[in-house]
This record gives structure tokens, sequence and C-alpha cells, in this order.
């Protein structure tokens, strides 16, 4: 050992004498250096594409997740705007929450900047001496009206305009504001992007007083709404005098060609409430008129249906309240169809309007309550909605303010308390930004408080996208998905349910369909093919799964669609005609005498395969029209639409089971007698036999399958609105065919593979014991492989999980939760496929649907890992066998 | 040791009569058993396998036979229906369907009958009719039971348009600069199109080269000045000068525009010089330009020869050209074209960086638990449904990324995005991922199946782990990562779901590669044939109108899907030959 370690060290001369070490022992540097950076790199770039890999989950949740956040508020900047005493009754705020206003009770509006609370103008409201004593703001808040001590209305506006100067058209001499906004005494200046400057100014106008109240009745109550277009707005407005007559009032401006002077004339509907004045707690109106709301204080609502203005009548009574209990705050929500109820109880309810035939309602429309936010800390008093989303503010006795959102029926957050600690006091007037992300709380001492706040998806929760969401005006509530609409009040509805359930459907399906096919070939395949044949038969079944799935869907949708349509009849039948056609070809294929069946037992009998399948397809296309008229009434497609009886697709439904019954039970009748009396004959007589045998029974469970149909039939029974329903030309069975094109190959390649990973000897094994080829086939390989199959199963569902362009052609796309075969379906991936492009960065629908490729994500990847666990355990399996 | 024996026996004897499969006892007795035979079953699978061999069969016979005969000229019919009514056009197909209850009840009850004696069936036939500015319809089905008599005039003339798609119907006159000649022969037609298409061609040429470089100028001009005010703050010296230099420019380059429209304008007059009166069937005779007229015929007065040469003209249009009246006519030449680019760039992405994660993960990382499960992830990930990486690359590509590069690089353009939205570059980059796990597996199984003894004979000669990977490993691997890699451009050529997301149009103007610095614009969004095969069917204006090119548009994809196909089976069978003489 020594002499080893003297021969090889430095010292040693006696190897130099050898020829093979007169080389140069040492490595080249390039080399070395070449080995580290090809080390470095292959494993910083490997490691790399993995983690990118992995990165994606991360991503996809990264900008799902904050669909799930509740977003922030900042803490309350505050201040104090003196209005000498006088109470606030209204406050608005611009879209930049830049410039607030503050009215007070006698008319007189302080404009201030929002951020600092600085006065920037004063105004007062003209009334030419009467005094007010109703006040009411439309829902955008621009236009108000005054109603008077002496009965009449002014209609006015007070609104923040808003336009862009240009930089070098600013006037001279601002001042600047805190926080970098400037002023001129009248208006705040704030830079927007663009390097532009927006001016924002308060105005103020009042429309000629109009008499609706008889002279000297004060209006009590008022409610004002502008409709129609912006060229042609119609005004109307609500009001209720002091002897409790409530009126609905048109006014119809025009101007006056000579002297330009605006003319407003009304037109007054009374409607009989037959409610004392002192009764009344509120009145509402919405922007089309037709519809008028007295809430009054022992908690009813009262409905009025004014869609005929000179004729308006009561429809509907509701307790919005228990007994007892005096609304402390009611109000729309945007979109005018429902109302949010706060009770002196501390109670919160949305209510919305919902079509429903009952005996209390004279118009089949029935208030409904649909959210319950349950006990707040303290009753509500006053509410502010938003004008875009189903937000919407409270503020309650104790002077806390909070958010809420309608549908997801949750309080968002609470405003919070500044550090300081000052005590709150009641609100007087809140106000909700236009763009939903700030407000105003003017305290009764005018103590401002505003908060600028940020909930980017205050309408996804966990409920809203996997629960059941009561939408408005849906009669219960429900998995919906909707995510766009026409009119801008309307919501997005985003439950991904329908999706998901759209997705298993088609999955479902195609498998139904797939499988059987795929591992019936493929056992075929494995255990009765030549392997010559094998050869050619594989490699031609695998150039399926390379089709472009664009391909297919296109031949699906365009081509076999419209002939599908046409003979259902016929493809319906084929599904129990080719089955069966194949089984009685086998029955009298045993009738060949043994060395004829031998002989042709290799390409022949593939051949036959072929025209046997032909040969059912005919039949099927033959008998289906046939049986239309027969069965379904000439028109099958009519027929699913409820036409006809139901029990021709009972029969075609239960045919399975009662062929398992005849064949099972008439078995065991015939028992081994029968058996051992053939044992005695030659093949192809015990194949006659054999062929009796099965047509007779076959017979039988036809009939028994005609009779049960008859009494389901007879008792109801009904697969249609179940299983099969309305015809739609694009609907799950077209796709269900055309996803077997993409799932058929994948079964068919993993299966055959696993079958052929069975180790040899036990086929031989087997054979060799005596077994025939089936024995062999289906009591020794196909076990052995079981868990082989099964994970090209679930490898194939995986697919069809996934599967994304023949869904998008061959369905209709539509969200919907039925079973029927005959209807479309919407999965994820068409969902994510149709939708993102349109979908705007970061919003809701987005996020959303992110979080449908997420959820497909992690189905697939389940779905995979358990089949590849399952596979290489069965591998390991194979191996040891 | 007798009685060991007989104990053993019994137990076996127990066990027998314990079996489930006492058919196996059955079947020890001599005899013809059939069920052991199991024919339904073997029939089942049998018929299972042929069902699935008819549906590739048919499919590819599907798409081969419409795609083949999509530009073959047919004849042009004229049907006289039994209301009286005529009908000029090309007959499509022939189909069986079902009249509805009502078209029914209207039918004289001999005609009803025969339909419901048929099975409820009708024949109909489908005529492209054409002359949609005619009509604003330009197919018509026409059910056997309405026919009277159909004729096939020799004078019945197709023309294939710029615009408004196929006219059918008779010539009348041509007007060569004021000469008109009544019924022109087919050679002076002939001499008239070529000359004001020549001219027509003359002037697009003008149009999309000088006149298109003009703008392209303008617009950097533009983009110079802000670039200037990005950098160097607004009216600062450097903007003023931009301001100045693109005043000047601007000057010149209108000169020049005015120059060359008005270039424009005379050809334009030139090519329109040359008009023709036609007549539709109910004699509503119009005047067109020649230049207008893309292709020609007498459909019922071609020979074979004729017909040929219409086939390959149409042909060559449709790989040549680009497509007219919504893409549902025309060439489908920028779809071929970015696909291949889009596939070639994805190879360019995926290649090395799927061949170093397969080497990582087979040479260099420690074999364990957390390989194998990295490895069972990675062939997960080949499941992943394409549209989540869609999802991915236009969240994390378009918009992270190319929303960081915008801001970087390209703050000028702001906020129209340069790389912020789908490109090029974002679906190839999309794909590559989509298909890194099919280059990762292969590559690894090519690995794998180098012999170990190669690599430890390479490494005892003192070949480094670099050395022997690059000189003994790799290229004993190539074939069977180069099938990976085919295969992977298979798929990403065939895949549409995520390019839909991230980048692919229905019509791009301009190629993703041309002769604008810096020639190859990976920004771009481009077209491809995949979703123009989705595009035409589904959101074109009548999906009959561009069903036949969707045919040849499905044909040319598939055509190239099973190519790339096929050599990656080829390449994998020599892989596997050579390694069958190739034992130590």
């Amino acid at each position: 050992m020594t002499d080893v370690t003297a021969e090889n060290g430095p010292d040693s001369k006696g190897p130099r004498r050898s020829v093979i070490y007169t080389r140069d022992k040492k490595t080249k540097t390039s080399v070395v250096l070449m080995d580290r950076l090809a080390g470095r790199v292959i494993s910083v770039g490997g490691l790399f594409v993995i983690a990118t890999v992995f990165a994606i989950m991360m991503f996809l949740i990264w900008v799902a997740m904050p669909l799930f956040g509740t977003g922030s508020a900042s803490a309350p900047h505050r201040y104090t705007i003196d209005q000498s005493g006088a109470p606030v009754i209204s406050t608005s705020l611009d879209e930049y929450a830049s410039l607030g206003l503050e009215l007070a009770s006698g008319g007189h509006l302080t404009a201030f900047h929002a951020p600092s609370g600085k006065r920037i103008a004063d105004m007062q409201f003209d009334f030419a001496g009467s005094q007010p004593s109703a006040f009411a703001r439309t829902l955008q808040g621009d236009d108000i009206a005054y109603g008077f001590e002496d009965g009449t209305v002014r209609l006015g506006s007070l609104a923040i305009e808003s336009r862009l100067v240009a930089p070098k058209s600013l006037p001279q001499g601002l001042t600047t504001l805190p926080g970098g906004d400037r002023t001129d005494g009248t208006a705040v200046y704030l830079e927007v992007a663009g390097k532009q400057v927006r001016r924002l100014a308060p105005s103020l106008a009042l429309d000629t007083l109009v008499q609706v109240a008889p002279a000297g009745t004060p209006i009590r109550f008022l409610d004002y709404r502008i409709g129609g277009t912006s060229e042609r707005p119609t005004k109307i407005f609500a009001s209720v005098d002091a002897q409790g007559t409530a009126r609905l009032s048109a006014a119809f401006s025009h101007v006056d060609m000579m002297t330009g002077e605006t003319a407003t004339e009304i037109v007054n509907t009374e409607v009989p409430t037959g409610l004392d004045v002192s009764a009344i707690s509120k009145v509402l109106l919405n922007t089309q008129g037709d519809r008028l709301i007295v809430v009054s204080k022992d908690g009813l609502l009262h409905r009025f249906d004014t869609r005929n203005p000179t004729a308006p009548r009561l429809a509907e009574t509701v307790r919005v309240l228990p007994a007892g209990v005096v609304p402390s705050a009611v109000t729309y929500l945007n979109g005018e169809n429902s109302l949010i109820v706060a009770g002196a109880d501390a109670s919160l309810k949305i209510w919305s309007l919902i079509d429903r035939t009952s005996k209390d309602t004279s118009d089949g429309k029935v208030f409904t309550a649909i959210h319950d936010f349950g006990a707040q800390p303290a009753p509500i008093t006053h509410l502010n909605v938003s004008q875009r989303t189903r937000l919407f503010i409270g503020a309650d006795q104790a002077g806390t303010v909070a958010l809420y959102h309608a549908t997801s029926t949750r309080r968002v957050l609470t405003f919070p308390d500044s550090a300081g600690g000052e005590k709150n006091s009641p609100v007087s007037a809140l106000i909700l930004a236009p763009r939903d992300n700030a407000v105003i709380a003017i305290g009764e001492k005018g103590d401002v408080r505003l908060w600028s706040f940020d909930v980017p998806h205050p309408e996804t929760t966990i409920k809203t996208l996997f629960g059941k969401v009561w939408y408005e005006g849906y009669p219960e509530p429900g998995y919906t998905w909707q995510s766009t609409s026409g009119t801008d009040s309307a919501e997005p509805k985003l439950s991904l349910v329908p999706l998901i359930f759209g997705t298993i459907k088609g999955a479902i399906y195609s498998l139904l369909f797939a499988v059987p096919i795929a591992l019936l070939a493929a056992i075929y395949t494995a255990e009765f093919m030549h392997f010559r044949v094998r050869a050619v038969v594989k490699p031609v079944m695998e150039l399926m799964a390379s089709l472009p799935s664009v391909v297919i869907g296109f031949v699906v949708a365009l081509v076999l669609s419209p002939i599908v349509e046409n003979w259902i009849a016929a493809i319906v039948l084929a599904f129990g005609v080719v089955p069966l056609t194949l089984i009685g070809l086998a029955f009298l294929w045993q009738l060949l005498p043994q060395p004829i069946a031998l002989r042709l037992d290799g390409i022949p009998k593939l051949v036959a395969f072929f025209f046997g399948v032909a040969f059912a397809i005919w039949v099927a296309m033959k008998v289906g029209p046939v049986l239309e008229y027969g069965f379904f009434g000439g028109d099958f497609k009519a027929w699913t639409s409820g036409s006809g009886s139901a029990a021709p697709f009972i029969f075609l439904l239960i045919l399975p089971v009662t062929f398992l019954i005849t064949f099972s039970l008439g078995g065991r009748m015939l028992g081994s007698a029968w058996r051992d009396r053939l044992r005695s004959k030659p093949y192809h007589i015990a194949g006659a036999y054999e062929l009796v045998r099965w047509i007779a029974f076959t017979i039988a469970a036809l009939a028994l399958a005609a009779l049960a149909s008859y009494l389901l039939g007879g008792a109801g029974f009904d697969a249609r609105g179940g299983l099969v329903d309305t015809y739609i030309q694009r609907n799950t069975l077209i796709a269900s065919f055309g996803m077997a094109f993409a799932v058929i190959p994948i079964i068919y390649s993993i299966a055959e593979d696993a079958l052929g990973a069975v180790p040899e000897h036990l086929r031989s094994a087997s054979l060799g014991c005596g077994a025939t080829r089936w024995q062999t086939a289906a009591w020794v390989i196909l076990p052995t492989a079981g868990s082989g199959i099964f994970s090209a199963i679930m490898i194939g569902l995986g697919r069809a999980v996934g599967e994304t362009m023949i869904v998008v052609m061959a369905t209709g796309n539509t969200p919907i939760l039925d079973w029927s075969l005959f209807n479309g379906l919407r999965a994820l991936s068409a969902n994510i496929n149709v939708e993102l492009p349109e979908a705007v960065k970061d919003s809701s629908l987005y996020r959303t649907l992110f979080l449908c490729g997420l959820v497909l994500f992690v189905m697939t990847f389940v779905l995979n890992t358990l089949a590849e666990v399952v596979r290489q355990r069965f591998r390991k399996r194979a191996a040891q066998l | 040791m007798v009685d060991m024996a007989q104990t053993s026996d019994e137990y076996m004897d127990g066990a027998k009569d314990k079996a489930p499969a006492s058919r196996f006892s059955m079947a020890r007795t001599k005899g013809s058993d059939l069920t052991a035979r199991g024919e339904p079953m073997v029939w089942a699978m049998g018929g299972s396998l042929a069902f699935g061999l008819l549906m590739i069969s048919g499919f590819l016979a599907l798409i081969f036979w419409n795609g083949f005969t999509a530009f073959w000229p047919k004849p042009l019919e004229i049907v006289t229906t039994v209301s009286g009514r005529t009908i000029a056009g090309e007959p499509l197909r022939t189909e069986s369907y079902h009249p509805g209850a009502e078209i029914l009840a209207a039918l004289e009850p001999s005609v009803r009958d025969a339909i419901i004696d048929n099975g409820g069936f009708a024949d109909r036939t489908l005529y492209r009719i054409g002359n949609y500015d005619f009509y604003g319809n330009d197919f018509e089905w026409v059910s056997a039971y309405e026919v009277k008599s159909v004729a096939t005039p020799k004078d019945l003339m197709l023309v294939e348009r710029q615009e408004w798609g196929v006219f059918i119907g008779t010539l009348i006159s041509m007007d060569a600069d004021g000469q008109v000649s009544n019924r022109p022969t087919l050679d002076a037609l002939n001499a008239a199109h070529e000359r004001t298409r020549a001219l027509r061609e003359a002037r697009i040429a003008i149009e999309k080269g000088p006149v298109g470089d003009i703008n392209h100028e303008i617009n950097e001009l533009r983009l110079s000045i802000r670039r200037a005010e990005i950098k160097y703050g607004t009216d600062s010296p450097e903007m003023i000068a931009a301001q100045e230099h693109a005043a000047s420019e601007t000057v010149r380059l209108t000169k020049e525009f005015d120059k060359l429209s008005a270039q424009v304008l005379a050809a334009r007059a030139a090519e329109q010089s040359v008009t023709v009166k036609v007549a539709d069937i109910g004699g509503d005779a119009r005047d067109f330009p020649l230049a207008n007229f893309v292709l020609y015929y007498f459909a019922n007065d071609l020979s074979l020869a004729a017909k040929v040469q219409i086939y390959l003209e149409r042909w060559w249009e449709f790989l040549s050209a680009e497509p007219r009246e919504a893409n549902t006519e025309g060439g489908v030449w920028p779809a071929i074209f970015g696909t291949f680019v889009m596939t070639v760039v994805m190879a360019l992405l995926v290649a090395p960086f799927g061949i170093m994660a397969a080497l990582y993960l087979r040479e260099y990382a420690r074999q364990g638990r957390i390989v194998s499960l990295v490895r069972i992830c990675v062939n997960n990930l080949a499941g992943v449904p394409s549209i989540v990486y869609g999802v991915f690359g236009l969240g994390f590509f378009a918009y992270v990324l190319g929303g960081s590069i915008d801001a970087m690089f390209y703050p000028e353009h702001l906020p129209a995005p340069t790389f912020g939205t789908g490109g090029l570059l974002w679906a190839a980059l999309t794909l590559a991922l989509l298909t890194v796990p099919v280059v990762i597996v292969a590559t690894e199984e090519a690995l794998a199946s180098v012999p170990r003894s190669m690599r430890e004979g390479s490494l005892a000669c003192g070949a480094s782990k670099w050395q022997t990977i690059r000189w003994i490993v790799l290229p004993r691997a190539m074939p069977g990562i180069m099938t990976g890699l085919i295969l992977a451009m298979a798929r990403g050529a065939g895949e549409v779901a995520p390019l839909m997301i991230v980048g692919v149009v229905k019509l791009a103007p301009e190629l993703p590669i041309d002769a604008i610095f810096p020639f190859v614009h990976l920004e771009r969004s481009f077209m491809h044939l995949g979703f123009h095969i989705y595009d035409v069917g589904f959101q074109s204006r009548n999906s009959e109108a561009g069903r036949s090119m969707v045919f040849v548009t499905a044909l040319v994809l598939l055509a190239l899907v099973l190519v790339l196909n096929t050599v990656s089976i080829i390449v994998r069978n020599r892989l596997k030959r050579r390694f069958a003489g190739d034992k130590f």
C-alpha cells in the first residue's frame, strides 16, 4: 500500500519511466472551466425551468387572491366646517374627492377642499322668503328639489362642475392648497394625468317655484328623479303634504322663445295612500316614475303601481320590519330594484322586487328580503349608495361609518376612527364619492370626516363564487354566471359553480362514450392482435391524438352537428343497435365450424368487425326514421321539448338493465344443465343452440323493457327535463363526440401500454394451462394491468377537463346547471377562452378568470398526479411479477 | 414426507373449491364451452377498435376530400323551381334533411306523402348563388321537390371579385377606355384583365411601399419628440430641437406623400378605365372595373386542362395571397407565415431550456425522492390544460413582463402598449412553457436510453463530466431529443386556445418579419392557421361562405401537424434501430 502512494507521489521518479505517464497529468484548465461552467449553467438553467413551471401556480394564486381580500381604508381626515349652528342636510363630493360641498338647512352652501378642509367658497340658495320644509336629491345627486311651507316646490341643481383647463389658460394668482391642489377662491384646480388641469367649481341653480300642494299646506316629504335621455330629460317628483296627500308630479320645462326664460309646467296625480302624514317615514320614487314607495313608521312598506299615471293603485303592502320597530333609514340600491331597509332595532336588510304571483300583490311582483346583514352594532341612521355598484355606506347612531356590499351580504369594512380618540357626533350627512373610493361623513356639529379607501373586489367572496347567491330580480338564490350585461345598473354575477359543473358534465359524458371504446379497443389490440397488425393499428389510433383540437371542433360543430340534428333519432338508436348487432354477429360467428373459424381468425375477422360496425350504423339509419315516426311522433327534436309520450326513451334507457336481468336470471334458470348438454356437441352446433338462446333472451329483454317503460311512463317518469331536454344544435352529445377524438387515443395508448407491460410469462402460463385467450385477457391480464388502466382513464379525464376549443365550438357555451345531453354547457376552459380577451386587467372578472384557471390547474394536477402515482406503483409491481 | 405431500394436496383441493372461478375446473373437462371463447366480448372489443379506426379514418377522409376538392371548378347550374323562380349557382353539396312540420304542411299532398314515406327525409342541394351585392345573400338551399328543371348553359360565368365575393351571371359587354365591345372574346377579356391587374398591383406596391414608409417615418418623428420630452423634460432645448426637426421633415414628407398620392390616384384611374357589364340571372346588369376581378371562368365551358389550371391558380392564391372578404376568401399566407414564425421562435426557446432541465434532472441532480417528485410534477404539467398556460401568458408575460418592458424601453409609445399586450414573443413563450414538459420528458428518456457503459467508458478514459455529456451522451440522445422537439412543435403548431388570449388576431396588418428595422418584430400580433379556422368558421358573417376555405386551412394545418408527427415517428424508429445494433 505504501508503495503505491510512494509511486504516485510527486517526488517519486519511478512512474516517469513508463510511457503512459509521460503525458501531462494535469487536466487542461479549459476543460475544467468548461466542465464547471456547463455544470453551473445546466444546474441554474434547469432549476430555472423547473421553478418557472412551478411559478405558474404561484402566479395564478397571486392574481386570484385579491378577490378574497377586503381592502383598506385610510385614517380619517378630520376638520370642522362651521355652519353657525345650522344643521347640515346634504353633502357632495366630486369624482376626484377634491371638492366637497356641504348644504345646511337654511340653504347655505359651503364648498371646501376635501383633503384639507379649507373653505373655498360660500353660496346661498335664494328662496325668496319661503321657508323650506322638505329636501330631495336625485340618485346622481346633481339635481335637487326643495319643498316649502307654502306648498310650493322648486327644482334646482347642486352640482360640482368639472372641466379640463389648458395649463396655459390658468388664471393668475392661484394659491396652493395643502396637498398641491390650487385655488382661486371660487374653484379648485387639480393636476390630472396627461399634464392637464381640471377645474372643479360648485354651481347652484334654482328653477321657478311651482305650486304642488294647496297654498299654505307645507310639503313634508319629497323625492326627486330625472329620467329620460340627457337631451330630453323627464323630471318627476313625489311629494306628501302636511295633510297626508301624496302626489306624483311630472315637470315639463320649456324655454320661452320670446323671453328666453324657462317655464316649468307641472302635471300632478294624487296617490291615495290612506296614511296619516305623521305615520310616514320615507317616500321613494323610481326613475321611470312607475313605482312609488311609502314606508310607514310602523314598519310597513306600501308600494303603489303608478304605471298608469292617471290611476295609481296600491300594489302591495309588505311588513319590512317587526311591528313596533321604526325604520331608521331606507333607500334604493343602485338600479332601483332593491331597497335597503335599516330599522331602529339595528337590523339591516335588502328587499328586492321579485316576480312572484301571490294573493298579496296585484301586479305579480313582491318585495322579498334577499339579504340580511344581521344585527349591526347600532341602528343605522344614514345610508348612501354607490352609483356604479352594489356598494353602500351606512352611518349608525354612534357615528360609526361602515361600507357594505349588498350582493355578497357583508360589511366590507368599518371606517376607522382617528387615532386621537375624538368622540364622533352622530352623522347628519353622508356621501360616497362617485368613484367608490372616498367617503365624507358630516356630524351634527359640523365636524367632517373624510376617508379614502380601496376595496377592489367587494362583490367576490368564497360564498359568491362557490355558493348560492340571491341576485336582484331572481326568484330564488342560485348559481349564476353572467359576467356582462346590457345595462350599467346590472351587476356581474360570477359563480364558478355552473362552470365547474359544465366542465364535469362535459368530461363525464365524453368519458362515458370514450372509455368503453378506448379500453375495449386497447384490450383487443394488446391481447388478440398479431404484433404486425398492431404495429400498424396503434400508430393510426395515436394519430388521432395529434389532430389539432380546433380542427376537431370545426368538423364537429359545423359539419357534424347539422347532420346529427337531422339524424338524431338514428343516432340515439345507434347506441343500442351497434352493440346489439356486434354481439349478434358474434353469435352468428359461433355457427362457423371450428376449423373455418380458426382460419378466419386474423385479418378476415378484423375486416368483419368493420363491416359489422358499418352494417349496424346502416341499420340504425334505416330503422331510426321508422322508430321516430312510430314512437316519437315523427320528430325527435319536438319530442325532446315535451311532446308525445315519455315511454319510448325510457325504453332505451332501461334496456341495459333489462338485458342484465334477463341474461343473469335466464342463465341461472338454464343453469349448468344447459352448458353440460352443449359441451357434448361440436362447436358450431353448440353455437346454434347459443344463438337461439341469445335471441330468446334478447326478445325477453326487449319485452321486459317495453313493459317497464310503459309502466314507468304511465307512472309519470320522464327523462325529459333531466337527462334529455329541448334539443339544441350544439349540445353536449356533439361536444362529447368531439372530445372523444381527443380522449380515446390517450386512454387507448396508455391502456395498451399498461396491458403490454404485463409480463409475458403470466400470459404464457395462463395459455399453457389451457385457458383461452379471452380467459387469459379477462382473468389474468386485466386484473394485473388494472391500476395502469385506471391511470389511463384518469389521464383521459384530465384531458377532457382541460379541453378548450372543442368545447368552445361544439357547445353553446351556456352556463346552465342541467344534465341534459341535448343542451349545451360552459366549461371553465371555454369560459376563460371566451371572456379573458375582453376582461379589463385587474378587474373582478379578470381575477375570477384567473381563479377559473387555478381551479382547472388544480383539478388536472390532482388527476394527473393520482394517475402518475398509480402508474408508477403499477410499473414497480409489474416488474416484480 | 408423504404425509406432508398429502396434506398439501388436500390444502390445494380446498383452495380450488373456494376459488371463485369454478368455471376453470369445468373447462378442464373436454368439450366445447363457448363461454370460454368469449366470442361476444371479442366482437365488442374488435368492434370498438373498428369504430375508433373508422372515426379517425373518416375524419381524415372528410378533411382531405373537402380540402382537396374545394378549389376544383364545379359546373354552374340554372335551376328553375316549381314556383317559377330561377336560381343560378354552383351546387356545393346535397344532403337529406327533416323538413319541419310547417314546411310539410304547406306542401302538396303528393310531395308530402313521398317525404313521409321516405322516413320524413327530403333531399336538398346547397347552391352558392353569389352576387351578395345583388341579393344580400349568397347561399341558398334548394329542396329536390322544388326543382322543375336544371340547365347548364355555356355562357354562365363565375367571377371571384376583390369585393362582394363571387359573382355568377353572364357577360354583356366590355368598355375599355370608351371602346365598347359587346360579348368580347375571352382572349380580349384576358388581355385587358392582365393589363389592369398589373396596374393594380403596381398601385398597391406604391401604397404599401413608399406610402407606408412615409407614414412610418412620420410616426417615428412624433415618437422622437415624445422621447425627447420624456428624457429631457417638457420644453427642454432637446425637445424643441426635435420638434423643429420633425416640422421640417414633415414638410418634406408631406410633399413626397402628395406626389405619391397623385401617382396612386392616376394609377387608380388607369386601372378603372376598363369596365365590364355583367348581368345576373334575373337580367340585372351592372358595371364593374375589370381590375376588381380576381379570377373568372365560364364554368360549363372548361376543358380539363383549364380546370386544372384554375385549380392550381386557386391553390397558389390560397398559399401566397392575403385574405379578402373578412378572411372568407383570398389566401392565408399571413397565417401560414405567422404559424411558422411562431413555431420556430417557440422551438428556439423551448429547445435549450427543455434540454437543460432534462440534463439537470438526469445527469446533475442527485437522484432521490425530490427528483422523482419533480419528475412526476413535470410529467403532470404536460397534462395541464393549455388554456391555463394562456392565462399565465397573458397575466405574467404580457401584463407583468411586457408592461415593465414598455415602461422601461418604450415610454414614448404609452399608453399604447408595445410589449404590454399579446404578441408573437409572448405567444411563443407561452407555447414554449406549454411544450417544455414534452421536451423534458422526451430528452430524459433519450438520456436514460444511452447505455451506462458508454458513460462509464468515457469517464474511465479521463473525460470530464461535461466532455462525456457533450461528446458521448448528447450525440447518442440527439434523435430522441429531436423527436421530443418535433412533437413539441407539432403540439405548438396545432394549439389555438392559449394563443387566442396572448396575441393571435383575425387580421394582422403587418407580418412579424419585414423590411423595417429591426426586421423581426416580436411584439406584433400575428395570424395563425388554427385561429383562422376558428375565426372564419365561427365569427364570420356566413359560416357557409368560409366553409371551403376552412376545410382547406384545416387541411394545411393538419398536413403540417401530421408531417411533423410522422417525422418524429421516423426519427424515433431510427433511434430504436440504431440502438438495437449497438449493444455492448
